[in-house]
């Protein structure tokens, strides 16, 4: 019996550990490997040692751009976004009218795919049609024209409004860990005199502390991954002040063919997810890590 | 007390206040690009608020006529189900496993599985590139199924290793009963665990049916790719044609959006599951 159980929790484990292999594991061993050589236009590959690194910290005014922006990227959303999320589910948790409603709207934008949202924005911030320049015209500024998307002075901010004010996502999980609180904390505090403000931010707050913890760790994360929506509004343009790191990485690998010097970035942007990974934990002191 | 009274009305309306902008901001783009499909190219350059003049179904002929949308959403149908269902076939039985049974290297694997939640996955995209390239699958729709299939690899396991783990011990009455390891699971222990199966399976479909990275890096056939890339294909070539421009959107989101609204409860259990601690 103990000889087949086992024979069937190998069978039961293989396909996934082969997918894992095959998708994640070799991957990024490769990543990792091929950062130490010139691999350029399928030629043969030659070994450089740090050489690409160098490169890449020292001269590369793109990488740089992009590393930054990144960055940026990554701050605003583990700070503005989940402070936007927390509050919304806050409001949502005191119950109020429409409260189902509200968290169903509010999650439409996370919930079609980031193509059809950078598409949408695309098409919000056209200069001719565009709503919002037609409701600044509205408002009487009748020759206003802004090309929000392709002037270099505003770009970067109409790619970050693509994601930064939908949170939904932090709402369905700082809503579902209010409503396990017990309701007689809620009737204590307000015995005690407690307004509705001061009891939500000085005891639901620390009590959900966690779950902001690992609501800043999927947004900064998110953002490594942000492709599609940069790619089919500026495609890092103007002048590359909304180039990213996956950007960057889809141009230098796949149009340059820059394989080496892709994976270079591939390994930096991997070890800054580490890094982002060990921080918010630390911060958050999630010490009870959820995966 | 007056005054607090007074405090208090002016929080619960600036509360109301903020509330009805963001869901201004999340459902008005969605209301604009509907009303927009609806209207002529010149009435979407004129006026940007109006209502259309009448309903005209051209932009929608047009996006089906001059685009390959049509085949882009079979595509995306046979990819996001298959990547689905092998998805959750496979993981589903690793975390039975994973949750259930005590081996060794049992909890190295766990924590080697999870490591891939918090990898950029698009630190990948040449590499991932290179080996479906060496399978022989590039550019088939086999391609993109076998990633998915890995993409919501930690989600699922996650998810089924938890719901595993909280079910009580049923195998031991199933194998006093006869039945074997196979079918103790395929017919006792996969009935009960539906629900974690249909959260995952809802999570892992989204998935497959909203990626855009992979289906641009591994596909170049027309024929066989999907219905993110066919909005590429609206920035490109029809940049002019707004009436069927916003009729593609429309197309594209549709799907997502009713999925979403029916299986509402199963969305909200699957991306909250695990991470709310009770």
């Amino acid at each position: 019996m103990v000889g087949r159980k086992g024979f069937w929790i190998a069978v039961f484990l293989i396909p996934t550990i082969l997918i894992f292999i095959v998708i994640y594991t070799i991957p990024v061993l490769t990543v990792f490997f091929t950062s130490f050589y010139r691999w350029k236009n399928f030629e043969p590959m030659q070994f450089i040692g740090i050489n690409n690194y160098i490169n890449i910290l020292t001269g590369d005014e793109d990488f740089r751009v992009s590393f930054t922006n990144t960055f940026k990227w990554l701050l605003l959303q583990s700070t503005v976004h989940v402070f936007i999320g927390t509050m919304i589910a806050i409001f949502l948790s005191h119950k109020i009218r429409g409260w189902k409603f509200i968290r169903t709207a509010y999650f439409l934008p996370n919930v079609i795919s980031s193509a059809a949202l950078g598409m949408l924005f695309l098409n919000i911030y056209n200069p001719q049609y565009g709503i919002l320049n037609s409701f600044i015209r509205l408002l009487g500024f009748k020759d206003f024209s802004q090309n929000w998307f392709f002037d270099d002075k505003t770009a970067f901010f109409a790619v970050t409004t693509c994601w930064l004010f939908y949170a939904g996502y932090i709402v369905l999980l700082i809503l579902a860990q209010i409503m396990t609180l017990p309701e007689s904390i809620h009737e204590a505090a307000i015995v005690d005199g407690a307004t509705q403000l001061q009891y939500d931010i000085f005891v639901v707050v620390p009590l959900i502390k966690n779950i902001i913890g690992t609501s800043t760790l999927f947004a900064a994360t998110s953002m490594l991954t942000t492709f599609d929506m940069i790619y089919l509004t500026t495609n890092g343009g103007p002048m590359n002040v909304t180039l990213n790191l996956p950007l960057y990485i889809y141009h230098t690998a796949m149009i340059g063919f820059d394989t080496g010097y892709a994976n270079t970035a591939a390994t930096i942007l991997i070890i800054l997810g580490i890094f982002i990974v060990i921080s918010i934990n630390k911060i958050f002191k999630l010490n009870s890590t959820i995966y | 007390m007056a005054k607090k009274n007074f405090i208090a009305y002016i929080g619960w309306f600036l509360q109301y206040f903020i509330l009805a902008i963001f869901i201004i901001i999340s459902i008005g783009p969605f209301i604009w690009v509907v009303m927009s499909s609806f209207k002529t190219s010149n009435e979407i350059l004129s006026s940007a608020f109006s209502l259309p003049s009448h309903f005209n179904f051209d932009g929608y002929v047009k996006a089906v006529t001059i685009s390959p949308i049509l085949k882009f959403y079979g595509n995306s149908i046979i990819i996001a189900v298959s990547g689905t269902f092998l998805n959750v076939l496979f993981v589903g039985m690793a975390s039975y496993v994973l949750a259930r049974f005590n081996f060794k290297f049992r909890n190295a694997l766990i924590v080697v599985l999870s490591v891939s939640l918090f990898l950029p996955m698009t630190a990948l995209m040449q590499p991932i590139y290179m080996i479906i390239k060496q399978m022989g699958i590039l550019d088939t729709r086999m391609g993109l199924i076998l990633v998915y299939t890995a993409l919501g690899l930690p989600t699922t396991l996650f998810v089924m290793r938890s719901f595993f783990s909280a079910l009580p011990m049923i195998e031991e009455s199933a194998y006093i009963d006869g039945a074997g390891f196979l079918r103790t699971y395929f017919q006792i222990v996969m009935p009960i665990a539906i629900p974690g199966f249909a959260t995952c399976a809802v999570l892992q479909f989204l998935l497959c049916w909203n990626d855009f990275l992979f289906a641009l890096v591994l596909t170049t056939r027309e024929s066989i790719r999907t219905l993110p890339l066919a909005l590429n294909y609206f920035t490109s070539q029809f940049s002019y044609d707004y009436t069927a421009k916003f009729a593609a959107i429309v197309i594209v989101i549709i799907p997502s959006i009713a999925f979403y609204v029916v299986l509402n409860e199963q969305v909200v259990s699957g991306l909250t599951a695990g991470s709310v601690k009770e």
